[in-house]
């Protein structure tokens, strides 16, 4: 581990004035810091347009909003909690907590981190704006297929600039992410010692950099079928509409590795410290990691199942995806077997952890019933499928970055919060977040189709329920910030190591951690590594 | 790159990242363009 007088650097001067300390800030810590403000604004207005879904899907019948806003809603919540909250959630915290990992003064690209972030208003203000045109926002669903998006309005137009510049600040984050990871560690912090969270990134910003452009592709095609008379994906001039669902698939499913990967990392730091264990099977997760990666580029196709496809492909598609749920195995596994004999507490952040494990099993077991053939047939767009990606993308992803924020809080602030509150906000958001999901699997497998206003009166009873877990959810951002916000101001002081089981080279640094850190390159002991002494 | 940085070498690391940077960079504008030419040659 580094000594502190190698990582307590004796400049902590901040740049003076609002615009130069976060409009031309080339500091990981503050750009990490606006990615997760930037984050928490976009879950919220996220959460917003999903009140308005579940406000209208609370009884059948239309009854609050037309059904084109309602599929405007569907759309653009998809595209706002996917591109404006997940994803810059984590780069945020990679861009906190990578630098402060691996032992660098910084990321490789400082300028070019500002640029990718200071994109993303400007693209989110771009897509939002599509609400107040003429012809409305986007209504085709997040994934825009062709024909129906290309029926909309010229919100399309803003939707794919929005997309581009989305992309391109994401590809910009990726290879900085990468160059840093490559070429910024402290002396021997081996490729092999470094803490799984760097490894997730790592493994996620390859993805990123593997798959972006292809939306890129897909979308710039889609605007100049609209604009410029091309027949990529029209049948009517020659072009294949189900080549655009192909392309956008080979992004898509990856796409959700990305949203995925680097909350395996978070859970694989949060457990050992409160288990006071080193991580079970460190090289098994690292590995496991590599494999589900790769994997997400040969199962594309499994969200075309009834498109149609030759059987040979099918069962390709059908194996294949199961077959992740091996590397996946490994994971919940090791997870279990760091917990396995520890000295567990049960502090906020390995409440939420734990949930995660449980919780995002539930999601990839009903990944796993929609990879097969027959059985997709009856689940294709009904609700089931809802269903299941939440408990991936809520109960997975956004669970394990408020893990994350509850964890690095007091590294970040110098200030522990209060832990009572943050387990009421646990308990209030776990309880909630199911009595939201978990009834649309039954909605789904009664047959309720996904992305409708109105529906069978059938499936009145778990709608209602569902909409009052909706209701209830939409109080937790607010708690969040309380939370937060009272942890800043009267929060008591955080040591270095604010948890007794942490380690990593994060937790040498003082809490807060300085403004630069790491000036001086840090020792790394691999004895005190979070996973423990790896002999390799 | 390396997989056991020994030294802190800044010309090293800005002399790596700089090639690390634009081999990620070119990936991505060639995948760009492969997916451009796909659809085009159909």
């Amino acid at each position: 581990m580094a000594t502190h007088a190698a990582t307590h650097d004796h400049h902590d001067e901040k740049p003076q004035g609002f615009l130069d300390r976060w409009l031309f800030t080339t500091n990981h810590k503050d750009i990490g810091t606006l990615y997760l403000v930037f984050s928490f604004t976009m879950v919220c207005i996220g959460a917003a347009m999903s009140g308005v879904i579940r406000a209208e899907l609370m009884k059948p019948g239309l009854q609050l909003v037309q059904p084109y806003f309602f599929n405007e809603m569907t759309t653009m919540h998809a595209l706002v909690m996917i591109f404006g909250a997940i994803m810059p959630a984590f780069v945020g915290l990679a861009n906190w907590m990578v630098p402060l990992m691996i032992g660098a003064p910084d990321m490789a690209l400082p300028r070019m981190n500002n640029w990718s972030f200071w994109i993303l208003p400007f693209a989110f203000v771009l897509l939002l704006s599509t609400l107040f045109m003429p012809g409305g926002a986007p209504a085709g669903g997040w994934t825009m297929y062709p024909p129906l998006v290309l029926q909309g309005g010229n919100g399309i137009a803003f939707m794919i600039f929005a997309i581009h510049l989305m992309g391109i600040s994401s590809i910009m984050g990726a290879i900085n992410i990468i160059a840093t990871i490559l070429n910024m560690r402290a002396p021997g912090m081996d490729l092999l010692k470094m803490p799984v969270f760097v490894w997730s990134w790592l493994i996620t910003a390859f993805l990123l950099i593997a798959v972006l452009p292809v939306l890129a592709g897909a979308v710039t095609m889609l605007l100049t079928d609209k604009y410029f008379g091309t027949s990529f994906f029209n049948a009517a001039g020659g072009g294949d509409p189900v080549m655009y669902q192909h392309i956008f698939w080979f992004f898509g499913h990856p796409e959700v590795y990305i949203m995925i990967l680097p909350a395996f990392g978070i859970i694989s730091e949060i457990v050992p410290t409160f288990a006071r264990k080193p991580l079970f099977g460190y090289k098994a997760m690292v590995y496991a990691l590599a494999c589900i990666a790769f994997l997400s580029f040969i199962v594309w196709a499994h969200h075309m199942f009834t498109v149609g496809m030759p059987l040979g492909g099918e069962l390709f598609f059908m194996y294949a995806t199961m077959l992740i749920a091996v590397p996946t195995g490994v994971k919940v596994f090791n997870w279990l077997t760091t917990m396995w004999r520890g000295s567990l507490t049960f502090e906020t952040p390995m409440l939420w952890a734990i949930a995660f494990v449980i919780l995002f099993t539930i999601g990839g077991f009903s990944g796993v019933m929609t990879a097969v053939v027959p059985a997709d047939f009856q689940y294709q767009d009904t609700y089931f499928v809802v269903a299941h990606f939440h408990y991936v993308l809520v109960t997975g992803a956004l669970f394990s970055i408020i893990g994350a924020i509850y964890y690095w809080w007091p590294k970040w602030t110098g200030r522990m919060y209060n832990d009572k509150w943050g387990k009421i906000h646990f308990w209030w958001s776990v309880v909630f977040a199911n009595v939201l999901f978990f009834p649309q699997h039954f909605l789904g497998l009664a047959g309720m189709p996904r992305r409708i206003p109105d529906y069978n009166v059938a499936f009145a009873d778990f709608n209602f329920i569902s909409s009052i877990g909706a209701f209830g959810m939409f109080f937790t951002p607010f708690m969040f910030f309380f939370i937060l916000w009272h942890s800043k101001r009267h929060g008591a002081k955080a040591d270095a190591r604010a948890w007794d089981g942490a380690r990593g080279l994060e937790w040498t640094v003082p809490s807060p951690a300085p403004y630069h850190t790491f000036s001086t390159p840090p020792l790394v002991d691999d004895s005190l590594l979070a996973h423990g002494d790896v002999s390799h | 790159m390396s997989p056991t940085p020994d030294s802190y070498d800044p010309q090293a690391r800005r002399a790596g990242v700089r090639r690390t940077a634009w081999i990620a960079a070119a990936v991505a504008v060639a995948l760009f363009v492969m997916i451009i030419l796909k659809g085009v040659l159909g």
